[in-house]
């Protein structure tokens, strides 16, 4: 979980390194805005059509969206960081994640917004994602002792596979439990639209936006400043001499299947929150552009996870809007191929491919 | 053996039937017995079966199960003296969801099984795809309550799927097809809801894209606009790139090719969560797959506000003669309300059973006597009285009927209420 | 690392004491001895489906039409265990070679290019075409490491489809390709076009294919490439560094295991008559793996029997089962009522559930190759704690 830098001399007259990087993010975003809006009203005979506004509009679409995907994908990389280990179930505890996000609202008696009652609405709200969160932490914990765990020494091949039978057991599962009929979960945040300046945002989608960049930088924050953070970072790092130096090993991977897990768990709450629908199939598709996302902006980096899910959905968005939306799954998956042959180590990320 | 096996295969589908649509399964096994009862007139009767080809398990169970059922209260209802006969049950949903392979493997059982002279089914236009072959070539026909892609009976697709025996139909169905099913959404879209400019989506499987490329000639010759085509892959859970491009063509109606499972219901509600529930959203029978009340229906998942202004259609006739009786014979069989397919069902049953009485006396030879059947189903001259009125077959093996129900959501009820229905046949678009 | 390296003796599958000197007969008699095995399979298999109580679950044409589709999934473990067995290379896409064996059939002899080519040379030209889109598909890949590697053979097994079905123009998308034909023997046992009711001509059509890949494959895990497999396998630095091209062994395996899913695309799509793009989604990567890795992986035949065991109780298994508990009418216990539930939802339950607990406790498989078990069984060679692990990896 580092990035690597490259080294410019102090003394160049030139831009602050460390203002590179925000200045390219500003600069893709702007980028594409601009592409939305392109590509928007580009239909001939129809009459007001507000470029500006359908720009506008995909690229919050995009933004929440690309929010859900970098959710997971920060569990992906952290995992991945920690034990070199794939995790294919993570797109499946992220599809239980809104189950148990349904399980818990309709238990709970919602079935629509709560309007009106702010601080009900905030403690059903916060309620849930704890639920989901903790249930969410504590099945990839179970999943990390009993399949993974086992396997750390095993041939690289064999911990793999375990991973997509547990996948499997888990879709499957829920299919055996629920069938596979579309859910429908209460979608107790309310839909007004609000104006901030020039923008206007449903309120879903406010909180789907901050709460990922919250959750972001709290992890960044708990990775960085907190013992345990630091633990899990030296083991990522080398294993060996974090044990030597008193990390226990054990309970630093448990404990990061726990947080990874966690946030798929909130991914699962939004989708139910901002989709209002689950069904027990989409973990396998969110699972693998997660994935993507991950390995886009280098994976064992949790910036580059958020980053990558960002980039996804505006991918995925900006498919749609230029007409070509049935290709969108082939357009990730043709990035993902084509981000592991080029850059293997992605937009931030360290060098990790061909180690052998 | 014969009938310990079709026994187990009986018991089965009752526990199935029982299992996925809450009915009684007792009155399947005694149905049997009562036709082999009655059916011994004069002489030994001969056991011949009738083959169900449908998806039984899963989440196709609602659409598999009650068209079954259909199948047994026609058996039950309309005895062929000289004949006992029951039924061959086979299921072609692998892990919930229909499967080509599986529908092929089961229709090569019941050819290969001498004593089933027809076959109801398949459900879906993809598994008939695979099945067609197989019927043709060993002669069986087979009676499709339900396919309506165009692709199987015309065309050059359609051609090649009979190489085997070309001149030798062994495939009929009772449901018009997509180009008509099509031309009824635009008929609602231009006619009903009076929208003038359209954008189209389909859910780029079989049934969808051909239903909306029905509904695009047919809207063309109305003289409505299409603003825009998407196809949208039935893997989609996120559409709200979608609802936006809608919200900027502000189109006079929405059309939506497809099944409620490639996330229609879900679009909806997203179109009413971004405010535009004001614009109406037409598709074909896809969508019309209950009411609001029904899990996982499409009415369901739209939610209350996405129900309103909604459309749909079914590839059948509406205004059946009798429907109440037919309702309440199937209720008091199966302790359940028919499902929209059961009266298509029936109807193929009653198909061979009139085609069993008329051609099959006197022929002991198995392979004989489902030629025979073949043969007089397939000749065009022939009609049928059936639960759904007279119904007989081109010669492509499509229904004479082509009429398309048109049906609108009524908030009062939750649930699909019947508009009106138009003959494309007597009425076509021009 | 296991450094040493067991010469192969003959073509012996697990080890087994030489009785009578039947091993080394095998051994030098290889070709031959697959022969038979093969033709006493072939003659046991239609036998078994008219003892009870397998002849209850169906007639024998049902059985042997059922094992003629088995030999398809037969055929695509056999390829795939050349890609995940021999060469450590764990392919999640193995479908997409599937698929594009059986398009090459659909557009060499269908109403939709108007072509009617013959079926048997079409098998080669299938083979053919998929190893060369193995190679294609496998060349970015070599220089990822495992995971990376299942990944992007993943992303690819996920595109192939979508292509397929996008490109409506070429592929006739989603509707797929009809009126393929079938294969003919030309008036041999006075059989022409196969059709679709006889199942015997495709039950020897694919036994016929299944021998000449085994065959193929025991030769090849003889022979210099199969033992460059074994080093890639078991550790590939050391295997460049004692000369291998690690290049050109990747690129044959995907190209050979490739091939073979080639082949087997051909027999489907003139078996079923039409292609459609949702028949070669995940689910049958999956399938084709949990063969692999439940049958043994790296053992030719225990691939093969890991497969036929598989499909068979796949089809009639669930079924049955299913059958059977209903029959008994179990009471209902508390909330479950056994009655309600439905055996043939639990497949790939039970697929995921066999997949985990193989790889924790048998990951070789239920008939393992010998080699594989020393491999996966082995104690670390130094104590991991004290030696730091540079390559990242211990294998």
């Amino acid at each position: 979980m580092t990035t690597a830098v490259q080294g410019t001399p102090a003394s160049r007259v030139g831009l602050d390194r460390r203002l590179v990087a925000p200045l390219v993010l500003i600069g893709a975003l702007v980028v594409a805005y601009l592409l939305m809006v392109a590509g928007s009203c580009t239909t001939t005979g129809v009459g007001n059509c507000d470029k500006w506004a359908q720009g506008q509009d995909q690229f919050i679409n995009a933004l929440t969206i690309g929010g859900i995907y970098a959710l997971i994908a920060l569990g992906y990389t952290m995992v991945y960081g920690i034990i070199e280990l794939i995790n294919f179930a993570h797109g499946e505890v992220f599809m239980v994640g809104s189950f148990v996000a349904w399980f818990t609202l309709t238990t709970l008696g919602f079935s629509g917004p709560i309007s009106g009652n702010l601080p009900l609405l905030v403690v059903v709200v916060a309620f849930t994602f704890i639920v989901s969160m903790a249930v969410m932490g504590v099945v990839g914990v179970i999943i990390e002792r009993f399949a993974y765990r086992p396997l750390r020494n095993a041939p690289r091949l064999a911990p793999l596979i375990t991973a997509i039978g547990v996948s499997f057991i888990l879709q499957n599962l829920v299919f055996v439990i629920i069938s596979n009929s579309i859910v429908t979960v209460p979608q107790v945040i309310p839909n007004p639209v609000l104006s901030i300046g020039p923008i206007s945002i449903r309120a879903i989608n406010l909180f789907v936006i901050l709460l990922t960049l919250g959750l972001m930088v709290a992890l960044h924050l708990f990775l960085g400043k907190t013992t345990l953070g630091r633990a899990m970072r030296s083991t990522a790092i080398d294993r060996d001499a974090a044990q030597i130096m008193g990390v226990n090993i054990n309970s630093t991977i448990a404990l990061t299947f726990f947080i990874g897990s966690a946030l798929a768990g909130a991914a699962g709450v939004v989708q139910g929150l901002y989709f209002g629908v689950t069904v027990f199939n989409i973990g396998f598709q969110a699972g693998l552009k997660a994935f993507t996302a991950a390995v886009l902006g280098g994976i064992g980096n949790t910036t580059g996870a958020a980053l990558g899910g960002f980039v996804i959905g505006f991918i995925e968005v900006l498919s749609s809007v230029y007409g070509v939306g049935r290709w969108a799954e082939a357009a990730v998956f043709g990035t993902l191929v084509l981000v592991l042959v080029f850059r293997p180590t992605g937009i931030l990320g360290q060098q990790l491919a061909d180690r052998a | 053996m014969k009938y310990a096996r079709v026994g187990a295969a009986l018991a089965v589908f009752a526990v199935v039937a029982s299992a996925c649509g809450g009915s009684t399964a007792t009155t399947a096994p005694s149905a049997a017995a009562s036709t082999a009862a009655s059916g011994a007139a004069a002489g030994p009767a001969m056991d011949i079966k009738v083959g169900i080809e449908l998806p039984m398990t899963g989440g196709e169970a609602p659409n598999g199960v009650p068209t079954a059922n259909g199948v047994a209260l026609a058996i039950a209802q309309n005895p062929v003296p000289g004949f006992n006969i029951t039924i061959n049950q086979q299921d072609d949903a692998v892990n919930g969801k229909h499967n080509a392979d599986q529908g092929a493997k089961n229709l090569t059982a019941l050819a290969n099984d001498t004593a089933v002279m027809f076959v109801v089914g398949p459900y879906n236009s993809s598994v008939a795809q695979a099945e067609i072959p197989v019927s043709n070539g060993a002669g069986l026909m087979q009676c499709s309550p339900a396919n309506t892609a165009v692709t199987l009976t015309k065309g050059d697709a359609a051609v090649a799927l009979r190489k085997t025996n070309p001149t030798k139909i062994a495939y009929v169905r009772v449901a018009t097809t997509d180009d008509n099913q099509g031309a009824g959404t635009a008929d609602i879209a231009y006619n009903v809801a009076k929208a003038k400019t359209a954008y189209v989506l389909d859910d780029t499987q079989t049934y969808g894209k051909g239903l909306a490329d029905g509904f695009e000639n047919a809207y063309k010759v109305f003289g409505g606009t299409e603003l825009k085509r998407d196809g949208v892959p039935d893997s989609t859970t996120d559409f709200t790139s979608y609802v936006t491009t809608a919200k900027g063509l502000n189109p006079g109606i929405i059309m939506y090719g497809g099944v409620t499972t490639s996330g229609i219901g879900l679009f909806r509600k997203q179109m009413a969560q971004a405010g535009m529930a004001n614009v109406p959203l037409v598709g074909g029978d896809g969508i019309n797959d209950g009411s609001a009340a029904t899990a996982s229906s499409f009415l369901n998942i739209a939610g209350a506000d996405g129900d309103a202004g909604t459309y749909s259609t079914v590839a059948a006739i509406h205004d059946i003669p009798n429907p109440e009786k037919f309702a309440a014979d199937y209720k008091a069989k199966f302790n359940a309300d028919p499902g929209a397919y059961s009266a298509p069902g029936y109807a193929c049953t009653q198909i061979f059973l009139q085609a069993l009485a008329a051609a099959g006396k006197g022929i002991t030879d198995p392979a004989a006597l489902r030629e025979a059947v073949r043969a007089y189903v397939a000749d065009a001259t022939h009609t049928f009285d059936t639960v759904l009125g007279k119904v007989g077959f081109d010669a492509n093996g499509d229904t004479t009927q082509h009429t398309i129900s048109y049906y609108q959501f009524d908030a009062t009820s939750k649930d699909w209420k019947f508009l009106s229905q138009r003959d494309f046949g007597a009425n076509p678009v021009k | 690392m296991s450094a040493t390296v067991t010469p192969v003796k003959g073509g012996g599958a697990s080890g087994a004491k030489n009785v009578f000197g039947v091993r080394s007969y095998l051994g030098k008699h290889q070709s031959l001895s697959i022969l038979v095995i093969v033709c006493i399979i072939a003659i046991l298999l239609p036998l078994l489906a008219v003892i009870p109580p397998f002849s209850g679950f169906g007639t024998q044409k049902d059985w042997v039409a059922g094992f003629a589709q088995a030999g398809v999934f037969v055929l695509l473990a056999l390829g795939l265990n050349v890609v995940v067995g021999f060469a450590g290379l764990l392919d999640l896409g193995y479908a997409a070679f599937f698929a594009i064996g059986a398009y090459t059939m659909a557009y060499a002899a269908s109403g939709f290019t108007g072509l009617d080519l013959p079926f048997w040379p079409l098998l080669l030209v299938g083979a053919i075409v998929a190893a060369v889109f193995g190679v294609l598909l496998g060349a970015p890949t070599l220089r990822l490491r495992g995971d990376y590697l299942a990944i992007v053979t993943l992303g690819f097994g996920e595109i192939v489809p979508v292509v397929f079905l996008n490109a409506d123009k070429y592929t006739n998308g989603t509707n797929g390709i009809t009126g393929i034909s079938q294969p003919s023997f030309y008036g041999l046992f006075g059989i022409n076009g196969f059709g679709f009711t006889n199942p015997w001509p495709y039950y020897l059509t694919i036994l016929v294919l299944i021998t000449i890949v085994v065959m193929l494959l025991y030769r090849l895990q003889d022979s210099r490439l199969g033992r460059a497999w074994v080093a890639l396998r078991e550790d590939e630095l050391a295997a460049a560094s004692m000369g291998i091209n690690t290049v050109t062994t990747k690129l044959l395996a995907f190209a050979i295991g490739a091939s073979t899913a080639g082949l087997a695309g051909v027999y489907y799509a003139a078996k079923l008559g039409s292609v459609t793009p949702d028949q070669f989604k995940f689910d049958v990567s999956f399938t084709a793996l949990a063969m692999v890795v439940l049958g043994g992986m790296g053992n030719i035949w225990g691939v093969a029997a890991g497969a036929l065991i598989i499909y068979e109780l796949q089809s009639q298994g669930l079924k049955q089962l299913d059958a059977f508990i209903k029959a008994l009418h179990l009471p209902a216990i508390g909330p479950i009522d056994i009655n309600q539930i439905n055996f043939l939802n639990f497949q790939y339950l039970l697929y995921g559930l066999a997949l985990v607990l193989m790889m924790l406790l048998r990951p070789e498989g239920l008939f393992p190759s010998r080699r594989r078990k020393r491999e996966l069984h082995e104690e670390p060679a130094v104590d991991e704690l004290t030696s730091p692990d540079p390559t990242g990896e211990r294998e």
